[in-house]
């Protein structure tokens, strides 16, 4: 359960704040790409899995049922993609991919069984839906309703399609990213830039008759930054990644991408040694909220829950936090990296209050655990790519916004550690117990940031953490990430700045 | 089925196309998994993929594209984007292709009855497994077992040399598994992974060893905040270590990202550390009789008693060191480009058992849970949330857990003082349990 690497920081975020605070929908268009697609690949060969007959899909359907079951379900996927990777002021390598196939699915009971295909056609399906349906018992299967095309609402806008964008253009954002990153200060001695885009379609049909169609665009830019000043050395990142069109690149620059990576690689060459043992640390607004998307995300997924190990099983409308903290999910904030339209088994996205002022509110679900659990879908039931089951998984996973004055809770912090950046972590969903690397983060002295401390770790559990957060302030940002539950899924964590009291500190200083 | 002369095919259209040089690279497998709860299946995952990765130098420029659809129109295609994407990138003198000549033989990669075995038996091994764990009183929940196995086929041709191929099994079984006393909720788990169906661990061992990992933590306490020595166990050497395998990547150490970048034949940590890579071992996992461009894999010592002894290498990289690629090209499947990796790490053994380190501890930690990334590569800092027992006066007292450990790469390397004798190659990263004088605890 690792959420890696890379953060958003300053003008990203507040710009990324921005398009949320826009609130409202913006509603509407990823329409009709794939047939723009030409510029990548095989758009003849592409279009048709996508294609897929709809009275055959019925007949895969009815054919995972035939030996019983209670629900099938065809996925169908085309994802073509670009990356170009710049290191040292080189473009190293252009990959383009094309990856294709389909799933099929069959639940009975708690089992599932899944098979997938490369090859999109009615000969390879039927033969996956037969393996698939070696869970069932023998029992009297659910009925295959009739599939009607089901409208959904898009939180993806798209002015520039990715289609119709040059390779010279996305060529140039990496050069300027490259050339803003090696301008910021001569200490920073390389840059190496990744840019990557796709379009996502998607093919969803089950037996309870949903049959929905759609593509989604994403765009991914990160850089990292590396300094030595001949003592120390420190490679920063910076990550930027939205549900858009190209127009992503005048929303946030290259250049501001590149001169935060800089800027936090450059700050870091002073750091010294962290203390170690348990103290108060402020996490700043943005990318941070990976903290809670680890302690308490992913706990709430309703995998664990419906198992009954979950480490808050058994709690709803309990009180587990402090009053002041406010968890929400959320897949249909305008653009995001996390936004989903639709879950991977056709579910409305949609928000997911978690915890309210400190009270167990909800689960995140997807098909399967929803079952289970008698509970309603939420929209949460995603998967990697054909070749996953869908699981529970978070979206936008932020905590609310709150009331205090940034500033203010760290004026007030007498002693502690002040957290601008995480590197990731992980959490073991049973326990409980996660941990966390901070890759900029600076001490608290006197109710002051002071000098930079090296990458220390952060560990605690999840219900302590969230019972010691004293002051939640009105700065919420968002930072994109990627999650891995043993599968990865995009997603954006976001939070104010908070404080938490009394967290453990790996520092090598006494 | 066997792609090979597809692949050689493909090279020369590449050719045609206006490459430069050309190289193909097809893989092809089959993967079988099974997930148990609670004495039944919870999900069941079979399926075959293939596809292909096209990699092109033109006009001194590299180029990528990959396809998982093997129809020839497609894969057209995707050669005429391979070509058409190196325009893009610069072009650079190092890159090339390795010449295709000579591999290593290596016995034992493939298990030709695994396949063969019933699906009903593994099933049953996983429900066996499951049962067993859940045997012990002090166990309340199961997290679920499970069986797994794949079979994988690599085609590698290339406008550089001859054609080749190889083909590879593997199957793993495991279990994890929940004790609970009060509120506390401890998680164990354990599997085996082998190529050889018949090589696979006792499954009651495996599930005792869950068991045990779950249960023995069970009423952790804290300890103050403190310098003391530490014992890795053998399930975490690979947490601290893999930072030193990752400052020793050839292209890292060309870039100034890592902490050895200046430390070839140089002493950099304790005479007791030598850390051996071997793709040659025979029925291991990582081993391969070429690497993912099809350069010869090797054993090669990386570190000989505390000194750099070479750093690792794919064919670009090495050219632009000045040296020949070491057979470390990592390939995760058709969709990558060749990075640079290692097959099968192990550490040399020392001379004292276990309990002799043990007993030899006045005051520490027996480490036998990290988490976060290890050593950092790049400047050679470690950090980490730990867990284990702790040790007074040579004996084990209590467990612990929510500590945190931490240091300089320099310091901690150096301080490895004592090295155990109980090595189990059968690990990805095979050590014996060690010591390191003393380290930064972090806790009350």
């Amino acid at each position: 359960m690792k959420l890696q690497h890379f953060s958003v920081k300053d003008i990203p975020r507040r710009r990324f704040l921005e398009l949320t605070m826009k609130g409202g929908v913006a509603v509407a268009v990823t329409p009709a790409l794939l047939s723009q697609l030409t510029s990548c690949g095989p758009g003849a060969a592409s279009a048709t899995a996508l294609d897929t007959d709809r009275d055959m899909i019925s007949r895969v359907l009815k054919k995972a049922l035939e030996k019983g079951g209670d629900f099938s379900e065809v996925y169908i996927e085309n994802r073509i993609s670009k990356q170009i990777v710049m290191e040292e002021s080189k473009f190293r390598s252009g990959l383009c991919g094309i990856n294709q196939g389909a799933g099929v699915r069959v639940i009975c009971g708690n089992k599932t069984g899944y098979a997938y295909t490369d090859v999109v056609d009615e000969e390879k399906l039927m033969r996956a839906a037969e393996v698939a349906s070696y869970v069932a018992s023998g029992e009297a299967p659910a009925t295959v309703v009739s599939l009607t095309e089901a409208d959904y609402k898009s939180f993806v806008t798209v002015e520039m399609p990715l289609a119709e964008i040059a390779d010279e253009q996305r060529i140039e954002m990496i050069r300027r990213a490259d050339t803003a990153a090696l301008e910021y200060d001569p200490r920073i001695r390389m840059a190496l830039v990744d840019y990557y885009d796709e379009i996502r379609g998607r093919v969803i049909a089950n037996s309870e008759g949903l049959y929905l169609r759609d593509e989604l665009p994403l765009l991914f830019f990160i850089v990292q930054a590396m300094s030595s000043d001949g003592k120390a050395r420190h490679m920063a990142r910076e990550r930027l990644s939205m549900h858009s069109g190209f127009e992503m690149f005048s929303q946030v620059t290259p250049e501001e991408v590149a001169q935060n990576a800089a800027r936090e690689a450059i700050a870091m060459l002073a750091a010294e040694e962290a203390p170690a043992g348990i103290m108060n640390v402020v996490m700043q607004n943005g990318w941070g909220g990976v903290l809670v998307h680890e302690a308490v995300g992913h706990p709430l997924e309703a995998d664990n829950i419906a198992k009954g190990i979950g480490a808050f099983t058994g709690k709803m409308g309990q009180k587990v936090a402090s009053d002041c903290f406010t968890m929400i999910d959320d897949g249909t904030l305008p653009n995001f990296r996390g936004t989903v339209n639709h879950d991977d088994e056709g579910t409305p996205a949609q928000r997911n209050v978690l915890i309210e002022n400190g009270v167990l509110k909800g689960y995140m679900t997807d098909i399967l655990s929803a079952r289970q659990l008698d509970m309603k879908r939420t929209g949460n039931g995603r998967r990697e790519s054909f070749r996953y089951i869908p699981i529970p998984r978070m979206t936008n996973t932020f905590i609310a916004q709150g009331k205090d004055d940034p500033a203010e809770i760290l004026a007030s912090t007498r002693k502690g550690i002040y957290v601008q950046s995480l590197s990731g972590g992980s959490v073991n969903p049973v326990t409980g117990m996660f941990n966390f690397t901070c890759r900029e983060a600076y001490l608290i002295e006197n109710g002051k940031k002071t000098v930079p401390v090296r990458g220390a770790t952060l560990i605690g559990s999840c219900m302590d953490v969230i019972s010691n957060i004293d002051a939640v302030g009105n700065d919420l940002a968002f930072g994109p990430g990627i999650c891995g539950k043993g599968q990865n899924a995009e997603v954006t964590a976001g939070q104010p700045t908070v404080r938490i009291r009394g967290i453990n500190v790996g520092g090598s200083k006494a | 089925m066997n792609y090979l002369s597809l692949a050689e095919k493909l090279v020369s259209k590449a050719v045609k196309a206006g490459a430069d040089a050309a190289e193909i690279y097809i893989s092809a497998g089959r993967n079988l998994s099974v997930n148990i709860l609670n004495g039944e299946i919870e999900t069941i995952e079979e399926a075959d993929s293939a596809g292909a990765g096209i990699r092109v130098i033109a006009g001194g420029s590299l180029g990528f594209s990959y396809s998982n659809s093997l129809a020839m129109k497609s894969l057209e295609e995707t050669i005429e984007m391979a070509v058409k994407f190196a325009k893009l990138t610069t072009p650079d003198e190092n890159n090339i292709f390795p010449s295709l000549n000579g591999e290593t033989d290596v016995d034992g990669l493939f298990d030709p009855e695994m396949e063969g075995i019933p699906l009903d038996k593994k099933i049953a091994m996983a429900l066996e497994t499951e049962k067993m764990a859940m045997s012990d009183s002090r166990i309340t929940k199961s997290s679920g077992s499970f069986y797994g196995e794949g079979v994988s086929e690599i085609f590698i041709a290339s406008s550089g040399g001859s054609s080749r191929s190889y083909k590879a099994s593997v199957c793993s079984f495991g279990v994890s598994v929940v004790a609970e006393k009060g509120d506390q909720k401890k998680t164990g788990g354990e599997y085996g992974s082998r190529r050889f169906f018949s090589d696979l661990p006792h499954s009651g061992d495996i599930a005792a060893k869950a068991a045990r990992k779950a249960y023995e933590m069970l009423d952790p306490r804290m300890v103050r905040t403190q310098k003391a020595a530490v014992i890795f166990d053998p399930d975490v050497a690979g947490s601290l270590l893999r930072g030193v395998i990752a400052a020793l990547n050839g292209e890292r150490v060309l870039q100034g990202a890592s902490f050895l970048a200046q430390s070839l034949d140089k002493q950099f940590a304790s005479p007791l550390l030598t850390i051996i890579d071997d793709g040659t071992r025979p029925r291991s996992l990582g081993s391969a009789p070429f690497d993912g461009e099809g350069v010869p894999t090797q054993r090669r010592v990386l570190v000989e008693k505390g000194v750099v002894k070479g750093f690792l290498y794919n064919s670009i990289a090495a050219r632009r060191a000045g040296t020949v690629s070491t057979g470390n090209a990592s390939r995760s499947g058709y969709s990558s480009l060749p990075g640079i990796g290692t097959h099968h790490l192990s550490l040399e053994t020392g001379k004292y058992s276990r309990s002799e380190i043990i007993a030899a501890t006045d005051r520490g930690l027996l480490l036998n849970g990290v988490t976060g990334y290890g050593i950092d590569a790049v400047s050679g800092n470690f950090s980490g949330g730990a867990s284990g027992f702790w040790i007074e006066k040579g004996e084990i007292l209590y467990p612990v857990e929510g500590l945190t450990i931490a240091g300089s790469g320099d310091t901690i390397l150096n301080g490895i003082d004592m090295m155990g004798n109980d090595i189990d190659m059968n690990r990805s990263f095979a050590a014996p349990t060690f010591r390191v004088r003393e380290m930064q605890i972090g806790g009350i």
